[in-house]
């Protein structure tokens, strides 16, 4: 592939750090070819690039997505691997939440997330620890694309431990940086690549925020945007929904109490997935009725169920993998709850 | 004149035939060890010669030549000193009778002509016997260790004066008599039983299924659940040791200096905890002198890593082979050793650096980072190696520990028992002893699922993110939960179980 010298000078321009400085620079000339005389920083950067496999599209390009040229401060380069025409797709979702997701932020995931999915939505995130990952994984899990922008080089993984994932979105869905190769997830990058996930998203979706969170962030960049903002309400005690709970106070979200209050919104419909009704046995129904008020430890599961130990073992492995119940660190037990 | 005394050296825990030359020459008096003996075999030449004068016997004031044969290989310890102290008195006419010939010849002399303990006793007498010899002479400190051994002729004592008077006939000596070994192996007592352990009934649930079948086990949990305790009791609920595995404990425990001569042998099985600052060598063996490691201390019983995380990566990669073959081998640029080690690995871990992860009570002020690096210490291919993880935790339950009733070590190892019997039947004939050392094959055969297991199994893995290659683990785990259960199929409630203990399989970590 040939890159003309306006995407040269573009890509070298995306070297520059601050984005402050990327845009006096871009500003300063009428053609980006005007920045540059010299393209050898490109052309060593794109023969690594196309070793690597990834693409870059750049302002100055037809296929630049609109969605993007609409907003204050467009990225002037987009690395990407895997399917461009994501970019273009008015079915984006984005959905942003803590990284330390809890239990509570667990629970709305697993029953948002699949019927978001199941609706025809995409899922648009950062590729991040909890709420992010949670989001990217039930889409690979459901087989739908889903798009990673992320805040450094695309051949960096940052959290390291998502690089499976990161690859897997890669080969089926999309990966997107506005950072050239080699550059390392900085602070300040995190805020910037958030504007480009809700500005590709038709509405941001926040399960769970905390006060001081990039997803709100992300949330004021999706109301600055003009972008629907949907929000769980959380526990007015944790400081875990906290920033949901801030967003819903000051009315600037809409509050979401189920999937479908987001899908409709969006013009889909949702396809509510049938429940599989599972008839238990009688042993396996006094367990499930015993977590019913609260998470118990398989102590006292075993103290009130008055089964062996190895009996109710297995019992508890298969509601855990029935979907019933959900064992969490320290023996404990719970059910699962379900809208 | 020369005289030739015959006596044994250890290699790893064989032992192999050591002549020792005496030769006396006119010249100044002298005394020179040849035939690449230590320090210690050199600095015999103090303790022989003070030793024989204390016994009221003539040193011989010549120039006197001692040569240990094979003249090449290295050799150590203090075991030849009598051998080589009996050589001089032979060969200087002190003693004129020839039956010293018949006798292999063990023991360290003190200054004061008596005789001191020396290890490795018992391998030396195998092989020795192995080798067609059937007389001994020995320390009476370690008469109790050889003295399990029927069919050959000991004769122990306590000094030098005493052997002497034993190979001239002035005194008649007498063999030594065989000692019973159910008798003691009976009397043995472990200081803990696991009627103390309160509470942690999945965890003793599991250790139970882990000794049936011969399993490794992690487990997981906060400082203070009783982590330790557990595996303290361990061996307590193994199958009695048999005479051929006391033997074979008994023989590393003497190489290593460790064994309780009093007793003599080994029976019960060991239980050995290296600390995490435990070096290669220390678990391995090796060094200069060589030495059995720990991982072959603890073979036909329990090696506990406490904090196994806290070893260095470098030391616990060098278990998966013993792990696998049941045998440390230490090589040397000059010699290689093999020391037997199958034992049964028990390993403890923190949920995290800070140990709260997952606790109601505390919070854990790990990152997740953090979080990670702490559990990607133990590397895949040891975690393969070990079936059971498990989550012990350290929540006190007051209210009711007092109504569940504690089972002692006596029952449960009845059901080991069984389980362990069922698998010999299964295993006859191969080499398989338990279900953690099934094949590939064997898993297929013996660990077939019907349809409803194996969706089971299948669900599991997509519902609970459990890696692929946790699934012949499982597989094994559960064919030990069906023979507790004297299931002759291993059924999808067996399988529903094994799951319950892959808790790293989970990756709640995310």
């Amino acid at each position: 592939m040939t890159y003309t010298d306006d995407q040269k000078a573009l890509i070298m321009l995306s070297t520059v750090e601050w984005y402050s400085v990327r845009k006096k620079r871009f500003e300063s000339v009428d053609k980006p070819s005007e920045l540059y005389n010299d393209y050898t920083v490109a052309d060593n950067m794109i023969a690594k690039m196309e070793k690597a496999g990834i693409k870059v599209i750049t302002i100055v390009d037809e296929d630049y997505p609109n969605s993007l040229k609409e907003i204050f401060d467009p990225p002037y380069t987009l690395y990407y691997q895997g399917d461009k025409n994501l970019l273009y797709s008015k079915d984006l979702l984005a959905i942003v939440g803590s990284r330390r997701v809890s239990t509570y932020g667990r629970n709305v995931m697993q029953n948002f997330a699949p019927e978001f999915v199941k609706a025809g939505l995409k899922i648009i995130s950062g590729l991040a620890r909890g709420v992010d990952s949670i989001g990217h994984r039930i889409s690979l899990e459901n087989n739908s694309p889903t798009v990673a922008v992320v805040a450094n080089g695309l051949d960096i993984c940052y959290p390291s431990e998502n690089s499976d994932m990161q690859m897997q979105i890669a080969k089926t869905g999309l990966v997107v940086s506005e950072y050239p190769m080699g550059s390392k997830p900085l602070q300040y990058h995190f805020p910037e690549r958030n504007r480009i996930i809700s500005a590709l998203s038709q509405a941001v979706f926040i399960p769970e925020a905390g006060e001081k969170s990039g997803s709100l962030i992300t949330a004021d960049y999706a109301i600055e945007q003009g972008k629907e903002l949907f929000v769980v309400p959380g526990n007015i005690f944790s400081p875990m929904s906290a920033g949901c709970n801030k967003k819903i106070k000051e009315l600037q979200a809409v509050i979401t109490l189920s999937p479908d209050d987001v899908i409709s919104a969006l013009g889909k419909t949702s396809k509510k997935c049938v429940k599989e009704v599972v008839q238990l046995d009688f042993t396996a129904q006094a367990i499930v009725d015993l977590l019913k008020d609260e998470a118990l430890h398989f102590d006292e599961i075993l103290q009130k169920s008055e089964l062996g130990v190895g009996e109710l073992s297995s019992v508890l492995s298969q509601l855990e993998i029935l979907g019933i119940i959900r064992k969490m660190q320290g023996n404990y037990f719970e059910i699962i709850p379900q809208l | 004149m020369l005289a030739k005394t015959k006596s044994y050296a250890l290699n790893g825990v064989e032992g192999y035939e050591v002549a020792i030359e005496v030769d006396l020459n006119a010249g100044l008096p002298a005394y020179d060890t040849v035939g690449l003996a230590d320090t210690a075999i050199k600095e015999s030449k103090e303790r022989v010669r003070s030793a024989i004068k204390n016994s009221l016997l003539t040193y011989p004031i010549r120039k006197i030549t001692i040569n240990l044969a094979p003249a090449d290989t290295k050799k150590e310890g203090s075991h030849f000193d009598l051998a080589i102290a009996l050589g001089i008195l032979i060969a200087n006419e002190e003693i004129e009778s020839n039956t010293y010939k018949d006798y292999i010849i063990l023991g360290e002399l003190s200054l004061d002509g008596s005789i001191n303990s020396i290890r490795g006793v018992l391998p030396l007498i195998i092989s020795a016997i192995q080798n067609g010899h059937k007389k001994f002479i020995l320390p009476a400190k370690n008469a109790k260790e050889a003295s399990y051994i029927s069919g050959i002729e000991v004769y122990a004592f306590d000094k030098l004066a005493e052997v002497v008077d034993f190979l001239t006939g002035k005194s008649e000596g007498k063999p030594l008599e065989t000692s019973e070994f159910v008798a003691i192996s009976k009397a043995n007592k472990y200081n803990v039983d696991f009627s103390e352990v309160k509470g942690q009934l999945v965890a003793k649930r599991a250790l139970e299924i882990a000794v049936a079948g011969g399993h490794n086990v992690l487990m997981i949990g906060p400082p203070g659940a009783g982590k330790t305790m557990m595996a303290k009791c361990v061996p307590t609920i193994m199958p009695d040791m048999t005479f051929e595995e006391a033997i074979e404990v008994t023989k590393i425990h003497s190489v290593a200096g460790i064994l309780d001569n009093s007793v003599g042998i080994v029976v019960s099985r060991p239980f050995r905890t290296p600390h995490h600052t435990a070096t290669v060598p220390a678990l391995m063996g090796g060094g200069t002198n060589a030495r059995p490691g720990e991982i072959s201390l603890a073979h036909n019983g329990v090696l506990f890593l406490d904090e196994m995380p806290e070893y260095q990566r470098r030391t616990l990669e060098t278990l998966r082979q013993p792990l696998e073959d049941g045998v440390a081998v230490v090589s040397r640029s000059k010699r290689t050793l093999e020391y037997p080690a199958r034992f049964m690995l028990v390993a403890s871990m923190n949920p995290c650096p800070c140990g709260n992860l997952g606790s109601k009570t505390q919070e854990c002020k790990c990152t997740p980072s953090e979080i990670h690096r702490y559990i990607s210490k133990l590397s895949g291919p040891l975690l393969d190696r070990i079936d059971l993880q498990i989550e012990v935790d350290g929540i006190t339950y007051e209210d009711f520990r007092s109504s569940v009733p504690n089972e002692s070590s006596a029952t449960v190892k009845e059901r080991v028992e069984k389980a362990r019997t069922i698998q010999r039947a299964r295993y006859a004939g191969t080499k398989t002893k338990t279900n953690d050392e099934m094949t590939n094959a064997q898993v297929k055969k013996y660990c077939a699922l019907d349809n409803v297991g194996e969706a089971l199994l299948k669900n599991a893995f997509t519902k609970l993110n459990m890696t692929a290659r946790a699934s012949t683990r499982v597989l094994k785990v559960a064919r030990t939960i069906a023979d507790l259960d004297g299931s002759i199929d291993v059924l999808s409630k067996h399988v529903a179980e094994a799951i319950q203990y892959r808790s790293l399989d989970r990756k709640y970590w995310d």
